[in-house]
């Protein structure tokens, strides 16, 4: 709880640097083993953004929008991840992966990397910064 | 605007900020659960104004848990303007004279100021954000844009130039705002339609909430202190 105090100094005296810097951005990406010792070569997209939002969806999304500011918390965590690893981090994100898997007879584990999304010239690049461990999948019931 | 209008009026949107915030948890964990239940009793006793003071109270003692449970702020900027808010209230109710009070309330008016004006500044010494090239970033690859569509936007670099020289031209000029009363009220317009903006295209629907309940102390703030200076 006393980590927590610490929290409150930028509160009080905030930096507001909003934007500042556009660093390169982490995106969340898992996939599905079917053994511990087994290569993930299939990565997807953790909660990949829609290709298109229609106005009313904009519109509730003013007043209601708990997926879209986990994932931005999710970011937060990558980002975390990224500078000072903690197991607080890992747990956020893998908690979220495995609720939301609909694991195939056979799958048995899963893992997430992180990919880091730059600017390379007038191009954009692509850049694994994190793989995590593998980890056991929990089946709804067991 | 009085000082007790103010006041009173931060702790709706304030209340109102925090209950939005707080439904969003209630369909996560068991345990961000049972803390954002505390927090929206909490924020509907502020709304109602009962017992204010010791709400605010409550709320300020209900952030540690809530910070510790995230390992820090859940939804970055606006989560620390939102306990900003919430401490410069909780000392206007009990800091033990007026001229106190008026200080809690305007270091939170200084405060929305600096947020835009900083926030300006940053971006306009930054070379990147004077030729557009950082708002292209923000819309190309950045974590931000709530469709795929959006990133489009990208590749149309004179819009993407205008908007970036609005936004820190805003920014900057945000504080002369404060010399007039109708000054102030279009510059708080424009910045609330900024916020807005950032939520239609962002999803930073909880920034918009947050920073208007701010805007009650910056307009007490300029009528305490510029309503004798005539221009």
């Amino acid at each position: 709880m006393l980590k927590s105090l610490k929290f409150f100094a930028p509160v009080l005296i905030p930096s507001w640097r909003f934007f500042d810097t556009i660093a390169a951005s982490p995106r969340i990406e898992f996939a599905l083993l079917g053994a511990a010792d087994e290569t993930a070569a299939d990565w997807q997209e953790f909660r990949p953004r829609p290709q298109n939002l229609s106005f009313g969806t904009v519109l509730r999304r003013l007043f209601w929008n708990p997926n879209w500011n986990d994932t931005l918390f999710l970011t937060s965590c990558a980002e975390r991840l990224l500078e000072n690893p903690t197991e607080h981090s890992v747990t956020e994100i893998s908690t979220r992966i495995a609720a939301s898997l609909n694991p195939a007879e056979g799958d048995e584990f899963f893992q997430f990397r992180l990919v880091l999304i730059s600017r390379a010239g007038d191009d954009l690049q692509k850049e694994v910064a994190y793989i995590s461990p593998r980890q056991l999948m929990t089946r709804p019931g067991a | 605007m009085d000082f007790d209008s103010a006041q009173r009026l931060t702790e709706i949107l304030l209340a109102l900020a925090f209950l939005q915030q707080s439904l969003e948890h209630l369909s996560a964990a068991r345990d961000e659960q049972r803390l954002f239940a505390l927090r929206i009793v909490l924020s509907l006793l502020l709304l109602f104004g009962v017992q204010s003071q010791w709400a605010t109270v409550g709320l300020v003692i209900l952030s540690l848990p809530i910070l510790h449970r995230f390992q820090g702020p859940y939804n970055g900027g606006s989560d620390r303007m939102g306990l900003l808010i919430l401490i410069c209230l909780c000392l206007s109710h009990f800091a033990p004279n007026q001229s106190w009070k008026d200080i809690a309330l305007g270091y939170l008016a200084l405060q929305l100021v600096l947020s835009y004006l900083i926030s300006g500044w940053v971006k306009i010494v930054n070379p990147d954000w004077r030729s557009g090239r950082a708002l292209s970033d923000v819309f190309q690859f950045s974590a931000y844009p709530v469709s795929e569509n959006l990133r489009s936007i990208a590749r149309q670099p004179r819009l993407v130039l205008a908007a970036s020289w609005a936004v820190m031209l805003f920014e900057i000029a945000f504080p002369a705002t404060l010399l007039h009363p109708v000054t102030l009220i279009a510059g708080l317009s424009v910045a609330g339609l900024f916020h807005l903006a950032n939520a239609v295209l962002f999803g930073l629907n909880r920034f918009f909430w947050v920073w208007l309940a701010a805007y009650p102390s910056i307009l007490w703030l300029q009528h305490r202190v510029f309503a004798s200076i005539q221009f």
